[in-house]
């Protein structure tokens, strides 16, 4: 399980986050939502190393993860699919799977290969090919795949649904939904697309200018209508 | 510079009441030093000149570049070569003389400068440097090309432009006599100050050595590193013999208080002082660069460069070009290295493909980087360090008794150490680092009172 | 007819040296987006380090060994120096401290080992083959120099294609974030990078000197000739440094068989002016501009 106690991140004079507490246990999804600037991929990017909060902390199972370089953080278990296509268009998608798990053992990254491929058929089919003649919806695979290639026992999705259409989201959901089932890895799901994201989520936070407005189950925030025209904008 | 200098009035005005006075008071130490230190002071002026452009090119517009020592033999060589063959051409009925050739080699200054930054202006940072990397070592061999024109690999003698407009052809036996220093092979690649370095060990030749030279042939041509320029150094070297005291030629006549003026000889009788002379030609060249390089770092051009420096496509949104900005920086960079050239070529009455090789340009880079990037004080600054710095490297050296190998390399070591180190802690080199902390003082200072 | 091609013949050991050390700036480009103009000091001094093995034990392998390791602990240190500039975002301070180095170098080369231009031991015969009831330009040095770089080019797109640590390499130029996402240690594989490239750019100083005579400012005119070869191959691609290394290397014998060697320096500039006029990425250079 993944904790987040009273995390606060700043960029100079400007607060990206304020008192964050967040858990996010085992096989389930937690969606975080908020509008643009809410803090969001901040808060993901903290979490995977590449921001250093100025307080708080998050513990995995336990372990203390803040302020341990992104290459250490992989290494505990908390793998980062970040915002865009954090896929890299010059390498083979083979090659891009390999990556994600350069720093295992042969034997570890054949298996996780191999239930890579299992959830997402289609890299298989495309490994040969260099990842920018992938679609939008294949390149997200792949960047999921990428993550799930070091075994993570938490993975952070920083908006996946980002210019894809409804549908692929949709389906990109469902399987990460399938993931979290079946594997009971502990995922923390942000985005701006509040409605797909809650439907697929057991707990919802809403994140507003930095801070937590709201935290409970997913159902009843996307029923939230009040919650909806304040900070969600719909 | 800009927080020191700040006039109230017409900027024009104030600048050139500043330059003015600037020149007025090197021209009155000028005339009261000694021929050496006229010689010092000549150098300082031409390097300050060349650095100017500098300053515009890599501090404000950000484009590194390492062929301003290219630029200078554009001015080197047309200088040399309007006044050796067009001495007897009047123009508008005033008779040829120096400054015609100044005016010529700056047009073509501009030229090429306009060239170059044509095709500079669509490169980013290390395309640029190795463009401009490639001029350096390309441009001095086009002598090469040219031997009857440009003199080829022994470069052109040029006859001093006396003061009274009139050329005096110089004496062929006056120079002959001059000394083979030994260990010219060792002379700093970087430093030109001193006399023996002035031709350095030339980058050219170094071709000969590239095995492409003779593909077939099966032995090494190693008599290639043995370099005629190293004859022609101190040849070509008008004041070699004016002045004993030729700069760190010979160990014993280093001390630079002490130097003899009676060895200038017949010149100082004549009651006329090359080196006083070209000095102050020197000067007031560097002072009229100094005058342009203030309008236009101080005034509207200057913010346009810095703010393509800073963010290109930021200013494009703002209407500025950034294709113009950075061909005009180099178009004045290139015009002030000319005129360097122009002068550097009438100090050493010698314009060669080794006097302006690869060299020049990194100790035109290393004074700019280290006097402070973005400053015209800063030019000044390098440039006085070019030329003190081998001449108190080789003090210490005659003082600890150092091997030769060690004196000639060490002031390049030193730069060279200097540069890295400037780049990784102050990259504002001295006039920003003192800028710096003077900010510091006077930020603090009000919370005091 | 017969001396063009001979020309020809013999440009392949330059070009395959130029070759050498253009691969040695693309890599270190691609790395870090920093054009190493300091390689050529640092071959310079690795390749006297070598002549200085080679002067008391006699033995040119162990030479070029030591000048290799040499070249990659130079490397090393020459990327210490650079890294801060570039985390500053300050690309002219990151080319300024390059030259810095080669200053630097060149002068410590000239303090050690003189500035006199001195002749390397050839290791080899440098007599042209005889064959066929001819002379040919080409010695079994030549081959010597030609084998080596192929075994090296070879090597080296093995490394980056088969192994790990190649996949890590390619990973960190590309997109360093993903890659330290993805648990690689960058800022290491960025300095066997650097490493790598003072290995390669060593090689290349122990393969020309014989065939020249080595002084500090000797290698200066390879540094232009190999950045002409990197910059047209688009400095992004090994096979665009190695391709136009060799062409390069063939134009300049061509160039100086037929005319004189002095006017090698003039194609080159003449040559990278016209490519960065035509096609300011290269033409090999396989995506446009990438934000550096
Ligand atoms: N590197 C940075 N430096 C300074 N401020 C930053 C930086 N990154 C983000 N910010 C600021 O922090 C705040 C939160 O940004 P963040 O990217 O975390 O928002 P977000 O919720 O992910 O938005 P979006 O939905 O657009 O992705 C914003 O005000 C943003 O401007
Ligand atoms: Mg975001």
């Amino acid at each position: 399980m993944l904790s987040i106690t009273d995390l606060t991140v700043s960029y100079g004079p400007v607060e990206a986050l304020n008192g964050v507490t967040i858990s996010v246990p085992r096989g389930e999804i937690t969606a975080v939502i908020g509008a643009n600037g809410a803090g969001k991929s901040t808060l993901m990017r903290t979490l995977a190393g590449l921001v250093t909060p100025t307080a708080g902390q998050a513990t995995l199972d336990g372990e203390v993860i803040t302020r341990k370089s992104p290459e250490d953080i992989v290494r505990m278990g908390v793998a980062l699919v970040p915002e865009g296509r954090s896929t890299i268009p010059e390498l083979t998608v083979e090659e891009n799977l390999r990556l994600g798990g350069l720093w295992r053992a042969k034997s570890d990254r054949r298996a996780a290969q191999a239930e890579v491929f299992d959830l997402f058929p289609v890299l298989a089919e495309r490994q040969r090919m260099r990842a920018d003649t992938l679609s939008g919806g294949e390149r997200q695979q792949l960047a999921i795949g990428r993550a799930l290639m070091s075994n993570p026992k938490c993975l952070l999705l920083d908006e996946p649904s980002l210019g894809l259409a409804p549908l692929i989201v949709t389906q990109i959901l469902h399987l990460v939904r399938r993931l979290a089932d079946e594997t009971r890895i502990a995922v923390l799901l942000v985005e701006q697309n509040a409605v797909t994201a809650l439907r697929m989520a057991d707990t919802g936070v809403v994140l507003n200018l930095g801070r937590i407005v709201q935290t409970g189950p997913a159902s009843e925030i996307a029923s939230d209508e009040k919650l909806r025209h304040a900070y969600l904008g719909y | 510079m800009t927080s020191l200098l700040r006039f109230p009035g017409g900027r024009l005005v104030g600048h050139a009441a500043f330059v003015i006075i600037i020149w007025f008071l090197i021209m009155r130490l000028n005339d009261s030093v000694d021929p050496l230190a006229n010689y010092y002071i000549a150098l300082v002026a031409m390097y300050a000149t060349a650095m100017f452009g500098m300053v515009i090119l890599v501090g404000l517009s950000g484009q590194v570049s390492l062929g301003n020592g290219a630029l200078m033999a554009v001015g080197g060589y047309v200088f040399a070569v309007t006044s050796l063959h067009w001495q007897t051409v009047p123009i508008l009925g005033v008779p040829w003389n120096g400054w015609w050739s100044m005016a010529f080699a700056a047009v073509g200054g501009i030229v090429v400068g306009l060239l170059i930054g044509g095709i500079a202006a669509r490169l980013r940072g290390p395309y640029l440097a190795g463009l401009t990397l490639g001029l350096a070592v390309g441009v001095p061999a086009i002598a090469n090309r040219f031997p009857e024109l440009l003199g080829g690999e022994s470069g052109l003698m040029i006859t001093v432009p006396y003061p009274d407009g009139g050329y005096a052809p110089v004496e062929e036996e006056v120079f002959v006599d001059g000394t083979v220093e030994g260990q010219s092979g060792d002379a700093s690649s970087v430093a030109v100050p001193s006399a023996e370095a002035t031709v350095s060990p030339d980058d050219m030749l170094t071709l000969d050595n590239f095995p492409a030279a003779d593909a077939s042939a099966a032995a090494p041509s190693v008599d290639a590193s043995v370099s005629p320029d190293d004859m022609l150094t101190l040849d070509n070297f008008p004041a070699a013999d004016a002045s004993a005291a030729a700069p760190s030629v010979d160990a014993s006549s280093g001390d630079l208080g002490a130097t003899d003026l009676s060895g200038a000889g017949d010149l100082i009788d004549a009651g006329f002082i090359i080196e006083r002379w070209q000095a102050g030609l020197a000067i007031t060249v560097a002072c009229i660069a100094a005058f342009i390089a203030l309008n236009l770092v101080r005034g509207r051009q200057g913010r346009v460069w810095r703010a393509v420096r800073d963010d290109s496509i930021a200013a494009a949104v703002s209407g500025i070009s950034p294709a113009k900005a950075k061909v005009s920086a180099f178009a004045v960079s290139s015009l002030f290295a000319a005129l360097a050239g122009a002068v550097f070529a009438q100090i050493l009455s010698y314009v060669g493909p080794g006097a302006f090789g690869l060299g020049l340009s990194l100790s035109l880079l290393v004074g700019v980087v280290l006097g402070g990037r973005s400053s015209l004080l800063g030019a000044v600054i390098g440039g006085l360090l070019l030329v003190w710095l081998p001449e108190f490297v080789l003090s210490l050296a005659e003082r600890g008794g150092w091997e030769d190998q060690i004196t000639n390399n060490a002031p390049n070591l030193i730069y060279g150490l200097l540069v890295v180190l400037v780049v990784l802690l102050a990259p504002g080199g001295i006039v920003g680092s003192v800028q710096l902390l003077i900010s510091k003082v006077t930020r603090r200072a009000p919370k005091g009172v | 007819m017969t001396s063009f091609i001979d020309y020809l013949i013999g440009g392949v050991s330059n070009g395959a040296v130029i070759a050498l050390m253009a691969i040695a700036l693309v890599l270190i480009w691609r790395a870090t987006r920093v054009v190493n103009f300091a390689q050529v000091g640092q071959a310079m001094f690795t390749t006297f380090v070598a002549l200085t093995v080679q002067t008391v034990t006699g033995s040119w392998v162990l030479a070029l060994a030591v000048a290799m390791v040499a070249g990659a602990i130079l490397g090393v240190i020459v990327q210490f120096l650079v890294l801060r500039p570039m985390r500053r975002a300050d690309t002219s301070g990151a080319i300024i401290a390059t030259f810095g180095v080669l200053i630097a170098l060149q002068a410590a080369v000239g303090m050690i080992w003189g500035g006199d231009a001195q002749a390397y031991p050839q290791p080899f015969d440098n007599a042209g083959i005889v064959a066929f009831g001819r002379i040919w330009p080409i010695s079994v040095y030549d081959l010597v120099v030609i084998g080596v770089t192929i075994l090296l080019v070879v090597a080296l797109s093995l490394l980056f294609t088969r192994t790990s640590i190649g996949l890590a390499m390619r990973a960190s130029a590309f997109n360093p974030e993903v890659a330290r996402l993805s648990g690689v240690r960058v800022s290491r594989v960025l300095t066997f990078g650097w490493a790598l490239a003072g290995v390669v750019g060593a090689v290349a100083g122990v393969l020309v000197a014989p065939s020249s005579t080595v002084s500090p400012t000797t290698f200066d005119i390879l540094l232009v000739f190999a950045f002409t070869a990197a910059v047209i191959g688009g400095l992004d691609s090994l096979v665009g440094a190695v391709a136009l290394g060799v062409f390069a290397g063939l134009v300049i014998s061509l160039v100086s068989g037929l005319s004189n060697s002095g006017n090698a320096p003039v194609v080159a500039l003449i040559l990278l002016a016209l490519s960065l006029i035509t096609k300011p990425d290269g033409v090999f250079g396989h995506h446009k501009a990438r934000a550096v």
